[in-house]
């Protein structure tokens, strides 16, 4: 697709007619989507088999040997780092009998040696031993029992991305606009290295993965869902961030941006990093003392530079179909079966900032996840069951400023609508159907 | 709830979570980690063990009531409640936890829980706690560690789950009896997938 987003999302994508156009009429989605386990299966091939998915972070695997299990949607994977550097990606399945090879979440390991029959491959995925291999006669070829590897690896600026389809774009144009969020996010950090070593959440869904896609882009729902958390801060600290979404919250200076190929970004920055973002945010354990001991040390102005780079991004960047950029957290989503979802929060330091400001990167990176996550959890299942449940009602409704004509090219060009604007699910729902017809249309099978 | 003018002024001190906190309390856990026999000079005598063993039975009777403000009664100024996202004593000044609160912060949670827009807990998660293999140190003059293994049971919408781990607890003997300088929650799963865990644990 052309990375540049100039039309109005919901505007007629030029297309062929495919596959599963069905579930979409103008401004609805058939619940299906959400609920057929067959359809699920489908995704499983037609999208996570299909396009560029976020696997890990280089910070993850920073020496020779290190490694990570992850998966390509429900595809077990390794991803390691090798003799010279390079990362491989490999299937974490052996080709002998089908066992993972890898049972660890992470380690540091040369080799993998399969549990079952001690079939040994190197991290590169070459096959360095089979015991008592006499008995597959003469013929037999160690060379051609490699682990299989995922068809294409790139990082991006240490964000790893694998395809299992050699034919994907590359990495970058796959990007398009985001790649311009991925720098900013990067790069906002008091020009310090993001390092993701700092420990994860891993939050169960009962909920279809896209309920979660869904919502990382939905600029409408904070001060509905997170009425509990914004009133607590709201009375005891005032006009604190997030206080911004009040009243008629599309006046407010916050953005949702269309980044091509069914990225989308909420941009809070406007309004929360107006000032000073520090001195906004509401008040995090540790506040008081560390401010002070940060002013000693470095002088005030140094020190509210160090201590905003503490807090929250800002942004909403989604990265379909599996990675959520969201405050200071990369959150990744792990699809298991059609109503049940794994998300990940993986959290982050910057590498060289003083203890102190990587102390406040910790409390603040639990404070969404316990005071807002929790409660988005509750919708998230909530819809679920109410879609599963009534089938006579099959419709979901995704209309917001579809007529308003709120919505313009940006100085950069890049589409931009009001915050509270569904264009984050009429785009990245628009990039799932063109996937997926063009994955049925491989297949010739029917839907 | 109070009204808007006894809340506390932004800036207001709170904060005992200085780096020497944190220091602290990482020494603390993995001294608990690597305990083996409690020495003799740290069994506490019969008084003040009964003392801290109807302090925890009253917190987890508390929790288990949804009786909040008074749960919030049995801790300290400078408290702390902590539940890590591992299981490896890791520095929680450089690793994340689901969640580490000072005493503002938890009377935020509560206050978020008790103001009856929390979706979390609409309808809310019912349980019973259950504390047992209670083991006490003497900790300084006015101070015991109690290690315990608990048991959650609960309820949500009619989906019964457990939670199980140890609590490490900190009390402190003060002038109004026996109350809690820290709670640390360890799921024995924390490095694994949860499901809502908004409840008090």
């Amino acid at each position: 697709m052309d990375a540049r987003s100039e039309h109005p999302p919901g505007a007629a994508t030029e297309t062929a007619p495919g596959r599963y156009d069905g579930f979409f009429r103008p401004g609805y989605v058939h619940r299906e989507i959400y609920t057929s386990p067959e359809l699920f299966e489908q995704e499983m091939r037609h999208i996570f088999a299909s396009t560029w998915v976020y696997v890990g972070h280089e910070s993850e695997v920073p020496a020779q040997n290190d490694f990570v299990t992850r998966n390509i949607g429900r595809r077990p994977i390794i991803l390691a780092r090798g003799k010279n550097g390079s990362l491989h990606v490999l299937f974490n399945r052996c080709t002998h009998r089908g066992a993972l090879v890898c049972r660890q979440a992470q380690g540091n390991a040369s080799r993998f040696v399969c549990g079952y029959h001690a079939w040994t491959f190197g991290n590169d995925g070459r096959c360095i031993g089979v015991p008592l291999s006499h008995a597959y006669g003469p013929e037999f070829d160690l060379g051609a029992q490699g682990l299989r590897r995922a068809a294409r690896v790139e990082s991006y600026r240490g964000f790893v991305f694998a395809s299992l389809n050699g034919e994907v774009m590359p990495l970058t144009d796959h990007l398009a606009h985001a790649r311009r969020y991925l720098d900013e996010w990067i790069d906002r950090g008091d020009c310090l290295p993001v390092v993701v070593r700092a420990g994860s959440m891993r939050f169960e869904t009962h909920a279809n993965w896209k309920v979660i896609y869904d919502n990382a882009g939905d600029g409408y729902h904070p001060p509905f869902s997170h009425i509990s958390m914004l009133r607590v801060f709201a009375r005891r600290y005032g006009d604190v961030d997030m206080q911004y979404y009040s009243g008629n919250f599309d006046e407010a200076p916050l953005l949702s941006r269309d980044l091509g190929n069914g990225h989308t970004l909420l941009d809070q920055r406007p309004s929360m990093h107006a000032q000073s973002a520090w001195e906004r945010q509401h008040v995090m354990p540790g506040r008081e003392t560390l401010w002070q001991e940060l002013n000693r040390q470095h002088g005030e102005d140094r020190a509210l530079a160090m201590l905003d780079a503490s807090t929250g991004s800002g942004m909403n960047l989604n990265i379909f179909p599996n990675l959520l950029i969201i405050g200071n957290q990369i959150q990744v989503l792990e699809p298991l079966s059609v109503n049940h979802t794994l998300v990940h929060w993986f959290s982050t330091t910057l590498e060289g900032a003083p203890d102190e400001v990587n102390a406040l990167r910790m409390r603040m990176q639990e404070d969404f996840p316990s005071f807002g996550e929790v409660d988005d959890t509750a919708q998230f299942e909530a819809c679920q069951a109410g879609m599963e449940g009534v089938p006579e009602m099959p419709w979901i409704d995704i209309r917001r400023h579809m007529t308003t004509d709120a919505g313009h090219p940006g100085e950069d060009g890049i589409w931009t609508e009001p915050i509270s604007s569904d264009q984050h699910m009429r785009c990245y729902l628009d990039a799932w159907r063109r996937s997926m017809n063009a994955g049925a249309a491989r297949e010739g099978g029917d839907v | 709830m109070s009204d808007a003018a006894s809340a506390p002024a932004p800036g207001a001190p709170g904060g005992v979570f200085d780096l020497a906190f944190y220091r602290r309390m990482h020494a603390l856990v993995q001294a608990w980690q690597g305990l083996g026999e409690i020495p003799a000079d740290r069994l506490p005598c019969a008084e003040d063990r009964a003392a801290c063993e109807r302090l925890l039975h009253t917190e987890a009777r508390l929790i288990d009531a949804l009786r909040l403000e008074a749960w919030l009664a049995l801790f300290t100024e400078d408290c702390a409640y902590w539940i890590p996202a591992d299981v490896s004593a890791a520095d929680p000044a450089r690793v994340v936890s689901w969640e580490f609160n000072d005493r503002r912060r938890l009377e935020e949670r509560v206050e978020r829980l008790e103001g009856g827009r929390a979706f979390s807990q609409i309808p809310i998660t019912r349980t019973t706690h259950l504390y047992s293999n209670i083991e006490m140190l003497i900790s300084g003059a006015d101070g015991m560690e109690v290690l315990c293994n608990f048991m959650i049971q609960t309820n949500l919408c009619g989906r019964v789950s457990q939670r199980a781990g140890w609590n490490g607890f900190l009390l402190r003997r003060t002038a109004a009896g026996w109350r809690i300088v820290l709670k640390r929650i360890s799921l024995f799963d924390a490095d694994l997938a949860q499901h809502n865990n908004s409840f008090t644990l």
